[in-house]
């Protein structure tokens, strides 16, 4: 075969190859992306997952509840991942089509069995005989035909789309379960939250903003080292303390007189106030008397100023407060152990609160003495209020002319003995346990009222009266409401009472449970102006 | 006829691959005066002679298998010889001995005498109740084309041909041929009944006086000259690769494997099986017109060629597979 006879065979067989490739390109190209659309419906499942994750965490971390993105957002971005995904595929997949294989695609599609791609190897080939020449020769036709010839779409294999079927409503529960969980938010335990101090939100709510409870704890003994050097700083805080023990006098005078029967006053106020006689007495020698602590008085740490109007506030408050206060005071002053500035934790922890917690705890010590036992604020509650332990003396004889009055014969150990028990082992941590606007029930009070039944007589109602109804009402659907909801449900209508003018009638919630509505009442009773 | 093939020229490869299409058109046409349908049988057989390669014939009796042999042998006037294997055959009955014959001078000597396995074409008739021995006997003379018997070496005559049949289905008393016989038998035929129209035109001429007189059409050196040209056919480089990777795949823990292999073949084709693909392909190619082996050639003979070459292991024999559907597996 003549040069000039391989020449035209050449020239068909690199169009052959040129077509071939391209549309062998573009059928690759179909394949590759078929083949990661599994991979693309898997991928629908990370965003919801990841959402998921971020919910749970949410949730763990005690955040209010709402869900991190609405419906669409989570949809859209459900979609967008693997519409990216394949549209990365795309554009870095690199398909380079064989000279051989872009023939044997075009001697399948002509039948030629494999003509042209023999003929264009034995052409590339250095020594022919001529059986090659003749399977060049033969392939002339062929190369022609396939100049023109246009490729059928070769069957790609179809990827199995078994994953769509899970993944596709797998993804859409998902984010349903995702924005279902991101209506719950953890409740969170207020006293965990206090204990570790870390949270400013809830202390806000419960009102121990000003001061923390470790430098609450510090307070006392500061201040008793400081009582008297600082009149200027101490006697508020004096005057506070006996203002506090003056509004418990008047409060519940009868309870002390009536738990006790022969005490006096001083007596009452010193087993309520005091946790200790002995240095309530003492307290009032030191008073006199400059300490060592007055020569190298301490900073105080952490000591927050209080604003200007906070102390004009004060101010008047202890204006007022001295004048009914007088005798109490003088009392105290004499007995010497009510003015103590630092007796007891408990004291200092109520000197540091605020004017609103005074409140607070005035109305605890109203209400009755045994809750006050309890809530001694992590003092060793054994020692508090405890009188001299029974003198086991019997004093009978032994040179002692003068019988011990308090001795009875049933004897035991001293005071400073009894206090080194059990007692002594129980934790001293100032807790408040309550807090305004605590989620707790807080205190219920049930008053009882003795009411004559009067009969009511009403017309009767004759049921034949009645309508029908007009249409069927179907099931009526009476969620439980959230707590909050319920909080801010009874404050509504407790606002509506206080703006109601006298005569108008009470509307009564009635989606609130009895316990509700008892807190309302009594809440109802504290806080109108009616009460 | 010259014995030498000159191709060339496009031109002579030409006419050396019209020729080979005549020759074989002629061989078959002859045969197929005696032997009735089992087309694709004589083809098989006659691509075997075409490729220097043996046949073994595997079907039920009655098919007409001896007939097709004897038939050949007359259509090609070669030496033909029948071999009717029996258990107490011994090696020495069909490769020959040596023999105490009278000379001349009223003495005696010690002749050899072949044995009928010294001929162009050999039918080896049920060759799976001879013993082993005597299967092994023709080992040498299939593969090396030479017999050895004692000192005495004789070199077979080309062409040499061994055809032999077998009967699958009894088994009883039978010596099933081992792998290494197996695999110097280039194609392995399956001969299946004949078509309703076959059956009136076998009756027609076997149960009538009518007698067919087989002329032969061709001679040996034609038959050498024909596999010269069969050699002579080039084999694209994409179509070796196939082949190789075809073979490769009957083989159990082969990269090439298909798992299905895997599991059920205990022994694949040898290198042999290539030999014999790309031979076998070369024939039909040059029977199909073209100048080059195509990988449709290879894929056309791949059954005869591998279906003796696969062994199947117990698995696949429990479960019913054949090796005919091993390989059907591959070619997917």
């Amino acid at each position: 075969m003549s040069r000039q006879e391989i020449d035209p065979i050449q020239e068909d067989i690199k169009t052959v190859v040129w077509n071939a490739s391209n549309q062998i390109q573009s059928t690759d190209q179909r394949t590759a992306i078929a083949a990661n659309i599994p991979v693309a419906f898997s991928l629908l499942l990370i965003i919801p997952i990841v959402g998921l994750l971020m919910q749970g965490i949410r949730y763990l971390s005690g955040l209010q509840a709402g869900s991190i993105f609405s419906l669409w957002v989570w949809v859209g971005l459900t979609v967008v991942v693997p519409l990216a995904w394949l549209f990365y595929k795309a554009a870095t997949l690199q398909i380079t089509i064989d000279r051989q294989r872009a023939l044997l695609a075009t001697d399948k599609q002509l039948g030629s069995s494999e003509r042209i791609t023999t003929a264009d190897e034995f052409m590339r080939h250095p020594t022919t005989d001529g059986f090659m020449k003749a399977a060049v020769d033969d392939a002339s036709e062929w190369a022609k035909r396939g100049r023109v010839a246009k490729l059928t779409r070769s069957q790609a294999r179809r990827p199995k789309y078994r994953v769509a079927w899970f993944a596709v409503p797998g993804s859409a529960i998902l984010i349903a379960l995702l924005l279902f969980v991101g209506q719950f938010s953890r409740p969170v335990k207020i006293s965990e939250v206090e204990l570790s101090g870390r949270n400013p939100q809830l202390q806000k709510t419960a009102g121990l903003t000003e001061s923390d409870p470790e430098e609450q704890r510090e307070d006392p003994a500061e201040e008793k080292a400081q009582a008297v050097p600082k009149e200027n700083q101490n006697k508020p805080r004096k005057q506070k303390a006996v203002n506090r023990q003056g509004n418990a006098n008047a409060a519940i005078p009868d309870n002390a007189e009536e738990s006790d029967g022969k005490l006096n006053e001083g007596e009452t106020r010193e087993s309520t106030q005091s946790s200790n006689p002995s240095s309530a007495r003492g307290a009032p020698s030191a008073s006199g008397q400059p300490s060592k602590s007055d020569e190298t008085p301490k900073p105080r740490k952490k000591k927050k100023k209080k604003s200007k109007p906070e102390r004009e506030r004060e101010k008047k408050e202890r204006e007022e407060e001295e004048k009914p206060s007088g005798a109490s005071s003088g009392q105290g002053s004499s007995k010497g152990s009510d003015n103590n500035a630092a007796p007891s934790d408990w004291a200092s922890t109520s000197q540091a609160a605020t004017p609103e917690d005074d409140n607070v705890e005035d109305e605890e010590d109203v209400d009755d003495e045994e809750e006050e036992q309890e809530s001694r604020g992590g003092v060793q509650p054994n020692m508090r209020d405890r009188r001299t332990p029974v003198n086991r003396d019997l004093q009978i004889g032994f040179g002692n002319p003068r019988p011990n009055p308090d001795a009875n014969g049933r004897g035991g150990p001293s005071g400073q003995k009894k206090s080194r028990g059990v007692a002594s082992l129980v934790l001293g941590v100032p807790i408040p346990d309550r807090v305004n606007g605590q989620p707790n029930k807080g205190r219920i009070r049930i008053t009882q009222q003795r009411i004559t039944p009067e009969v009511e007589e009403s017309d009767p109602v004759n049921a034949q009266e009645r309508t029908a109804l007009n249409g069927p009402v179907g099931p009526i659907h009476r969620p439980e409401l959230e707590p909050w909801l319920q909080n801010l449900v009874r404050k509504y209508f407790l606002g509506q009472r206080e703006k109601a003018p006298l005569g108008t009638p009470e509307k009564v919630n009635d989606t609130t449970n009895s316990n509700d509505s008892l807190q309302t009442s009594n809440v109802s009773e504290s806080e109108s102006p009616q009460s | 006829m010259s014995s030498t093939l000159s191709a060339d020229t496009p031109a002579e490869a030409r006419e050396a691959a019209e020729e080979f299409r005549s020759v074989h058109s002629a061989i078959r046409t002859e045969v197929g005066r005696m032997m009735v349908g089992q087309d694709a049988t004589v083809d098989g057989v006659l691509a075997a002679l075409f490729a220097a390669g043996h046949v073994l014939l595997e079907g039920v009796p009655g098919l007409g298998k001896t007939l097709l042999v004897s038939s050949l042998g007359k259509a090609i006037d070669l030496s033909f010889s029948r071999i009717q294997f029996t258990p107490d055959m011994m090696p020495a009955d069909i490769r020959g001995t040596n023999v105490l014959t009278e000379n001349e001078a009223g003495g005696t000597k010690l002749e050899f005498q072949a044995g009928p396995l010294v001929a162009n074409l050999v039918l080896a008739d049920e060759i799976n109740r001879a013993t082993p021995r005597t299967q092994a006997a023709l080992l040498e003379s299939m593969q090396e084309k030479q017999i050895s018997v004692g000192k005495r070496t004789i070199q077979l005559e080309d062409p040499f041909c061994v055809m032999a049949t077998q009967n699958p289905v009894e088994q009883e008393g039978t010596y099933p041929l081992p792998e290494a016989q197996l695999d110097r038998f280039l194609f392995k035929l399956v001969v299946g009944y004949p078509a309703e129209s076959d059956y009136r035109t076998i009756l027609r001429r076997t149960t009538s006086n009518e007698q067919v007189e087989l002329k032969p059409v061709s001679d040996a050196n034609t038959v050498i000259r024909m596999r010269q040209v069969v050699r002579a056919v080039p084999v694209p480089e994409h179509v070796e690769t196939d082949a190789i990777r075809l073979v490769m795949a009957t083989q159990p823990g082969n990269e090439h494997t298909a798992p299905m292999v895997n599991e059920v073949v205990a022994l694949g084709a040898s290198p042999r099986g290539v030999q014999a693909l790309i031979l076998a392909g070369k024939v039909r190619a040059l029977l199909e017109g073209r100048f080059a082996v195509a990988t449709e050639d290879l894929k056309a003979v791949a059954h005869d060629v591998l279906r003796h070459r696969v062994l199947v292991n117990f698995q696949g024999m429990s479960e019913g597979v054949t090796s005919d559907e091993v390989i059907a597996e591959i070619l997917k």
